[in-house]
């Protein structure tokens, strides 16, 4: 997978080119809900693991860019700590509320329908995190009160089940 | 299985390196998870997906900046030994040659040293590094022990990426190339 176009953004691998926006978000509250703000040497580890996703998996993060630079990440990823293959995304402050993270996250489920529908997909999102739930929401995922195992502040939103 | 391509390939006379994949993480888990990886980013205290985005950083480092670490595996065995080689991430002051030697049972029969001799060679004719660097921890006697093997110094002018990190400088390309 070398990029993925939509109406606004295209998606592609990370380059160190996206590596101060990327830093710059790690570093800001934003990022609270996953545990943030993170230190130069964490945002480098989470930075380079996307990057690093696609040649363990063969699928991994984007970095969304709008034709002026990074401005969000969205992506499949499965660490073996997490029960399912999840989609995940994040927009950079800047460019928050944009609908960026809709319109990325819907390219990439269905590309992900095709490659993974045999999978149950989720998406893991804080209980507090409401602008991450309104996307889930958009993208027709549903949550039923299941709690991630690894992350009990973490709900389960569905997008699908996979083959039973 | 989805694989890193344009690695160079080196060997030596019992050890081959390769891109890191993901049939790695089974050797590479249980050391990130141990104590003897304390004084690299592991630990006791460190879980499983800890250890994932080790595995995925080494993986991602080489696409982000066109080298990093080689996985060591020893002809006899075919079994992954260690990580070995350039590594350079943000905030690292300069380029590093680093080293792990993941299983304890591989220790202490100069496979590190081996392996580096070579990645050396390998960074300066081919790589084109002017210098280089290995940061160790003070405490981390068994890789002080195999930077001075190296013939590596101290250099205590040089900016270290931890306050307590000792900065051994290995001998510059000339000496090295003969």
């Amino acid at each position: 997978m070398t990029a993925l176009r939509t109406d606004r953004l295209v998606l592609r691998k990370p380059t160190m080119a996206d590596w101060p926006a990327y830093r710059a978000f790690y570093a800001s509250d934003a990022t609270r809900f996953t545990g943030g703000p993170y230190d130069t040497k964490s945002a480098w580890s989470f930075f380079a693991g996307d990057a690093g996703h696609w040649a363990l998996h063969g699928f991994g993060w984007f970095i969304l860019d709008n034709g002026e630079g990074a401005v969000g990440a969205c992506g499949l990823h499965h660490p073996p700590h997490q029960a399912d293959l999840e989609i995940g995304w994040n927009t950079f402050a800047a460019a928050q509320g944009n609908g960026y993270a809709t319109e990325a996250a819907r390219a990439i489920l269905k590309i992900a329908e095709n490659d993974h529908h045999q999978r149950r997909l989720v998406s893991y999102i804080d209980a507090g995190n409401g602008a991450s739930k309104r996307v889930a929401e958009k993208l027709g995922a549903r949550f039923a009160g299941e709690m991630a195992a690894h992350d009990p502040a973490c709900e389960v939103w569905v997008h699908w089940e996979g083959a039973v | 299985m989805p694989r890193l391509v344009d690695i160079p390939m080196l060997e030596t006379e019992r050890l081959t390196f390769r891109a890191p994949e993901i049939g790695d993480f089974d050797a590479l888990a249980p050391f990130v998870m141990s104590e003897r990886a304390r004084y690299v980013g592991g630990g006791a205290d460190k879980d499983i997906g800890h250890a994932w985005r080790i595995l995925a950083t080494l993986c991602g480092h080489w696409h982000l900046r066109g080298t990093g670490v080689f996985v060591a595996v020893r002809k006899d065995t075919g079994a992954p030994i260690g990580s070995m080689g350039p590594w350079y991430p943000d905030p690292w002051p300069e380029r590093e040659l680093s080293w792990t030697i993941w299983d304890s049972d591989a220790e202490g029969k100069g496979y590190a040293t081996e392996a580096m001799i070579a990645i050396r060679r390998h960074v300066y004719a081919d790589l084109g590094w002017d210098t280089a660097v290995s940061y160790v921890d003070p405490k981390n006697t068994r890789s002080a022990a195999l930077a001075v093997c190296l013939d590596c110094v101290i250099d205590p002018d040089a900016k270290a990426p931890h306050a307590e990190d000792v900065v051994y400088r290995h001998p510059a390309p000339a000496e090295v190339l003969t």
